[in-house]
Formats: structure tokens, C-alpha cells, sequence
């Protein structure tokens, strides 16, 4: 599948779940709604014609007004390659786990609840994970947080 | 007298010890000499480059991303830069490409031989580790002839490279390539059939390939487990359409097949910096790019095929800023040590040692 049939047949199998952004650049880039997530996930999985088996990379964006999760999926089987995220509020953040789909999200979902904040549901290992085990200053990758000693660098 | 009695116990490895290849620690669940579970404790080598990326232009951004994987920082800098040119939809010029591409390969067999010394030297052999050294020493002065440094390059560029090579690069390179299918049989000769190497190695650590696959491995441990999933062929980036090479896979997913691919990949390596030194062209080696580099409002993945498997950037431009929004690094190293504790379950602690070496696992590429 071309970027363009591949749009095209996930615009008709998921109908008015996904939308199509256009900041995506090569690959493209859909929005679904948070609580879409998991069944949207199991559907691209299981279908055969996308396979998406693969999970690359999940990162949580801190846009400075919201929270944003990026999902970047891969298929070995079919070398297709797409990417889309949830965009959420700050106040309670959270999202369900899908380390039942793709077992290799369960890092990255510890990582991302350890340095944004966002709670992940159903997820059961969330423990300390890259900082220190006596860390008490919050969420060191939201954009309102600084190191003490931190400058940051002028526009120029 | 009173009776014996088993019971399980927790014995901590590392973050100091000599065959963690950087500072990660395990504690292990013993029942006797048997692991039964095993958790990797991480973090120890956590420096926050995509912290400090937010906070620099991408230009300044390509150093801080060098130490990101340091023992392959050519791959480190490339991914970047690919997703900025992704960015900003800039076509770079054909030397830089081919410039990229010699480096990236070379830097892939300096990669590998620190694999190949290491990880027999974690079985107890020196005499590998020096061969492997040894040959490393030659990329290396390959690469300070050509940008000046010997370990994070800060050679490649947004929109080309940072210099061309100088005029005795070429012959230094051919007199390197034409020993080194010569060495990697000498590698062979010591490990491949060595029976104490065969039995630390076969059998130990299997991975499936559906489990390979669900815990996002990628790279040589991917295709030792019968996957022949390689970006450079499977999702072509750069220009690596244009190499005739092999793809090697085995299918039984062990130690001993993962350091067999290991090894045939540096002999392919060799193959397409050969095939690239004959097909380069002259011209420039880096695409107008402004100074004041802002790439216009979007996001991207880039991904290419590093030694230890995916590696993968993903940046967002918030648009009218120098300075990129969000960077968000993964490399193959993350994933591999994500599914270790699956595969020493049941085996004994000198696996752990065994196993580790063989996935290439180095710290610096998890703890970011």
C-alpha cells in the first residue's frame, strides 16, 4: 500500500474516528480520540491487510497548552508506516495502556507517566524508572519545569 | 539437627560491573544457581539530551544527540538530521549522500568490532578483543582525518556534511577494505567453531520471532530470530536503493546465531563502502541551507537501521522557532534490554553475562 491507499482505507474502515492532520510530513498522521485508543489499536493490529504488528516508538509532546501522545506503528509484514497521536488536557491526564497489544509499549509508557505525568491506566508496573529513586520534583519534561540552575537560551 | 530447607533469594549485578557495558543493573531472583526473575534497574546513565534539545537550535542540537549512542554516533546525528530534512523537505546533494553513507557503514564495523571484543571478553577470551581493537584503531583514523574527532563526529549536517574527505582518505579506506575480509575470517577462526564458545552460546537466550517482533526488536537480534527485516532494504532511506548487499538471517534466534549475523553484516558493511567509494560522485557536499534554519509547523519519524537495530527520531516543529518542540529519541538497545528478563528465565547466572554481550545492549542509548 501506497501513503495514499493507505489513507484512503483507513479513512474507510475507521470512518469518523481518525482524522487526517496535515502537520505530517512523508508518513501520514491521524488524530483519534482518547477513548478510541485501545480499540483502534487492536483493529489496526489484527486486520490484515494493514498488520500492524510493529511498534516503533511512543512519545508523549508537551505542546505548552496540552499534552499530546504520538504513536508511531510499523508493519513488518506488509512495510507499511503510519503515525497517530491523543491530544489531552493537562488536568488528570491519563490513557489506557496498550501493553496488551504490543508488549514493547510498557516501557515506554512507564517512561512517559514518570516524566509527564500522565497516568496510564491498567498498566501495573509503574515504578521509578530513568530518575533517581528519591526524586520529589515533579515532572522534569513538562515545559514548565526547569533545573534550578537552568538559563535558557535567548531567540536570536 | 534441623532440617534443610531451599528457598529463593535476590542477589544484585552490577550497576558496576565489568560486562554491563555502561551502568545498568539487574536484580535477580535465584533459586540456586537459576534465575527465576530478573529486573533491569536503569537511569544511571539519564543525561536528558531530549530535555536539552528543547532548549537549542537544531544545529546545536547535532553535538548533545552525538552522545545519545555514542559507540554509532554517525547513526545518532543521521537520524536527526533526516527528520529535520523530512522537516523542511530539503534534497541534499549527491556527494553528501555518498559521504553519509561510508561513514555510516564504517561506523557501523567500528560498532560491531566494539561488540565483537566486548562480548568475547565477557566469555572470558581477550585474545578477540584486541583483533577487534586493533581493526577499530584503522576506522578510527578514518574518521579524524576526515572531521577531527574519534568518537562523537558532529559530521553530519542539515543538508549535507560538515567537510569532505581529504585526498588520502580514499586510499586509506581501500587499503582498509582490502585486509578486512582477510581479519573478519581471523575473527572467525578464533570463535565460530571454538567449543567452549559453542557451548556458552548455543541454545542460551532464545528468542521467537513472534516475541522478537511483539517487544519491537530490531536489528541483527531481530534476524537471528528468522525475521529478515532490515530498514536499509525494508523502508530505504537515504540512498541505499543503489548497494547490492546481503541481508544475513538465521533462524534459530540463540547467542550463537546473533553474533554469526553480527559477524556476516561486517563483511556486507565492507561491501557497500566499497560499492559507494566507487560510485561517488564529485560536487558539493551540503544543500543551501540558511543559517537561520527554521523548518516550517509539522512532525516527524525518521527511522534508519543502526547496529543495535531501529533507531528512531521524532521531532515536532512548533514552526516560526529555531528551536525544535519536542524531540524524542529511540534506539534499538531500549527494546532489547525491555525483553532480557523473558530470556534468562531459567538460565544461570553466567547467561545473564552471555546473553546481554550477545544483544549488543549499550546504556547510554536507554537512559538518554
Amino acid at each position: 500500500m501506497n501513503r495514499d491507499e493507505l489513507i484512503k482505507y483507513l479513512q474507510d474502515k475507521f470512518q469518523d474516528k481518525i482524522e487526517l492532520l496535515d502537520t505530517g510530513r512523508v508518513e501520514p498522521f491521524f488524530r483519534i480520540k482518547p477513548e478510541d485508543l485501545v480499540g483502534f489499536c487492536r483493529a489496526i493490529k489484527d486486520d490484515d491487510r494493514l498488520c500492524m504488528d510493529y511498534l516503533c516508538n511512543i512519545g508523549a509532546v508537551d505542546t505548552g497548552e496540552r499534552f499530546e501522545v504520538v504513536y508511531n506503528v510499523s508493519s513488518i509484514k506488509n512495510r507499511t508506516r503510519f503515525d497517530f497521536k491523543i491530544v489531552m488536557e493537562y488536568e488528570n491526564a491519563a490513557i489506557d495502556s496498550v501493553q496488551r497489544i504490543w508488549p514493547a509499549a510498557n516501557w515506554y509508557e512507564r517512561e512517559m507517566w514518570e516524566l509527564y505525568g500522565i497516568n496510564i491506566r491498567d498498566h501495573g508496573n509503574l515504578k521509578r524508572f530513568l530518575l533517581p529513586d528519591d526524586w520529589n520534583q515533579g515532572n522534569p519534561m513538562r515545559k514548565n519545569w526547569d533545573a534550578p540552575d537552568f538559563k535558557r537560551m535567548p531567540e536570536f | 539437627m534441623s532440617e534443610l530447607r531451599t528457598q529463593e533469594f535476590q542477589i544484585n549485578m552490577g550497576p558496576q560491573h565489568p560486562s554491563t557495558h555502561g551502568v545498568c543493573r539487574f536484580i535477580l531472583t535465584l533459586d540456586g544457581e537459576v534465575i527465576i526473575k530478573a529486573e533491569p534497574v536503569i537511569g544511571y546513565l539519564h543525561r536528558a539530551i531530549e530535555k536539552i534539545c528543547e532548549n537549542r537550535t537544531y544545529a546545536q542540537c547535532i553535538p548533545v544527540i552525538d552522545r545519545f549512542e555514542y559507540c554509532t554516533s554517525m547513526s545518532s546525528e543521521m537520524v536527526f538530521v533526516l527528520a529535520a530534512e523530512k522537516l523542511a523537505g530539503i534534497k541534499i546533494p549527491e556527494r553528501a549522500e555518498y559521504l553519509r553513507v561510508i561513514m555510516l557503514e564504517l561506523n557501523r564495523i567500528a560498532s560491531h568490532l566494539i561488540w565483537y571484543g566486548t562480548t568475547s571478553l565477557d566469555l572470558g577470551a581477550i585474545t578477540p578483543f584486541l583483533y577487534g581493537f586493533r581493526e577499530r584503531e584503522d576506522v578510527l583514523d578514518l574518521f579524524e582525518m576526515t572531521c577531527g574527532q574519534r568518537l562523537t563526529y558532529n559530521y553530519i549536517r542539515v543538508g549535507g556534511v560538515s567537510r569532505d574527505i581529504p585526498k588520502e582518505f580514499i586510499p586509506k579506506c581501500h587499503e582498509f577494505l582490502d585486509k578486512f575480509q582477510g581479519k573478519v575470517d581471523d575473527y572467525e577462526r578464533v570463535l565460530t567453531e571454538n567449543p567452549i564458545f559453542l557451548v556458552r552460546n548455543k541454545n542460551v537466550g532464545v528468542l521467537t520471532p513472534q516475541m522478537a517482533v511483539a517487544y519491537g526488536i530490531s536489528g541483527p537480534s531481530l534476524r537471528a530470530s528468522g525475521v529478515k527485516w532490515d530498514l536499509r532494504v525494508d523502508d530505504p532511506y537515504s540512498i541505499y536503493d543503489r548497494f547490492r548487499f546481503e541481508i544475513p538471517s538465521f533462524q534459530n534466534g540463540d547467542c550463537y546465531d546473533r553474533y554469526l549475523v553480527r559477524i556476516k553484516e561486517m563483511r556486507e558493511s565492507a561491501k557497500i563502502v566499497g560499492q559507494a567509494i566507487e560510485q561517488m560522485p564529485e560536487g558539493d557536499i551540503m544543500a543551501k541551507v540558511p543559517a537561520n534554519f527554521k523548518p516550517p509547523k509539522g512532525e516527524v519519524y525518521s527511522r534508519i537501521e543502526n547496529s543495535r537495530g531501529e533507531m528512531g527520531a521524532y521531532i515536532q516543529s512548533p514552526g516560526d522557532s529555531k528551536k525544535p518542540l519536542r524531540v524524542k529519541l529511540r534506539g534499538g538497545s531500549y527494546n532489547q534490554l525491555q525483553v532480557m528478563p523473558e530470556l534468562v528465565r531459567g538460565h544461570k547466572v553466567a547467561d545473564v553475562v552471555a546473553i546481554m554481550a550477545s544483544l549488543d545492549i549499550i546504556m547510554p542509548e536507554i537512559d538518554r
